[in-house]
């Protein structure tokens, strides 16, 4: 038999979004350096509540990476090893 | 006038001639068109992130204009379409409304006649970086 599972509430710091915390930094479908940060390694898109973006800037983000996988500078799955 | 950028994949097999020949034939597009040309970027080689017609390298070029009439964007696609060396294109339109003043500023700012390599990109302060980098993993090997 399993413990009682003890639901423990973690507070977590609200993560804010760094387009928004750093207004210099631009979404570009072609700055693959960036919008690598906001795919899994299998080449997902990242989800708002792990990436802490903005829906603005989600939205945004979510436009150029399927740019950017378009003209294959990002790729749409990876696989295998 | 409106502002786009065309990136489009070659083909790497593709002779030397042959890249320059598609890149006159951009530019004379551009130019038959009435558009303003702005810069075209040759981003060298680079590993596809998919295969596509069986090749997993192309060589990349960013061409940004402005148009006046979508005629000339549908001309532009059209002959990449045909053209048997370009893999893959994507046009984005950067700027809906681009003033004269807007224009002519961009005109002064950047040679429009010349390709621009990546690596000789007006941003980057040093002029030869690769120099540095060999010099980094010289040092490097020293440490070890």
């Amino acid at each position: 038999m399993k413990p009682p599972m003890k639901r423990r509430r973690t507070f977590q710091r609200r993560k804010v979004c760094v387009f928004c915390a750093d207004s210099g930094m631009k979404i570009d479908y072609k700055d693959v350096k960036t919008l690598n940060h906001f795919v899994t390694e299998r080449g997902k898109i990242l989800p708002r509540r792990i990436s802490g973006n903005c829906a603005k800037h989600q939205r945004d983000i979510t436009q150029a990476i399927k740019k950017a996988r378009n003209i294959s500078l990002l790729a749409f799955s990876v696989f295998g090893s | 006038m409106r502002r786009y950028e065309t990136i489009f994949i070659a083909n790497p097999d593709l002779s030397e001639e042959d890249q320059n020949a598609l890149q006159e034939k951009v530019r004379s597009i551009v130019a038959s068109f009435k558009g303003e040309f702005v810069k075209l970027e040759d981003w060298g080689l680079r590993k596809l992130s998919y295969q596509i017609r069986k090749s997993s390298r192309g060589r990349y070029f960013l061409v940004d204009y402005l148009a006046e009439a979508p005629a000339l964007v549908r001309e532009l696609e059209r002959t990449l379409r045909l053209n048997d060396g370009v893999l893959k294109f994507l046009t984005v339109k950067t700027s809906a409304r681009v003033t004269s003043e807007q224009i002519q500023a961009l005109k002064a700012a950047s040679p429009a006649d010349k390709t621009i390599r990546l690596e000789e990109r007006p941003a980057a302060p040093e002029p030869t970086p690769a120099p540095v980098e060999a010099a980094k993993t010289e040092a490097g090997g020293e440490e070890k």
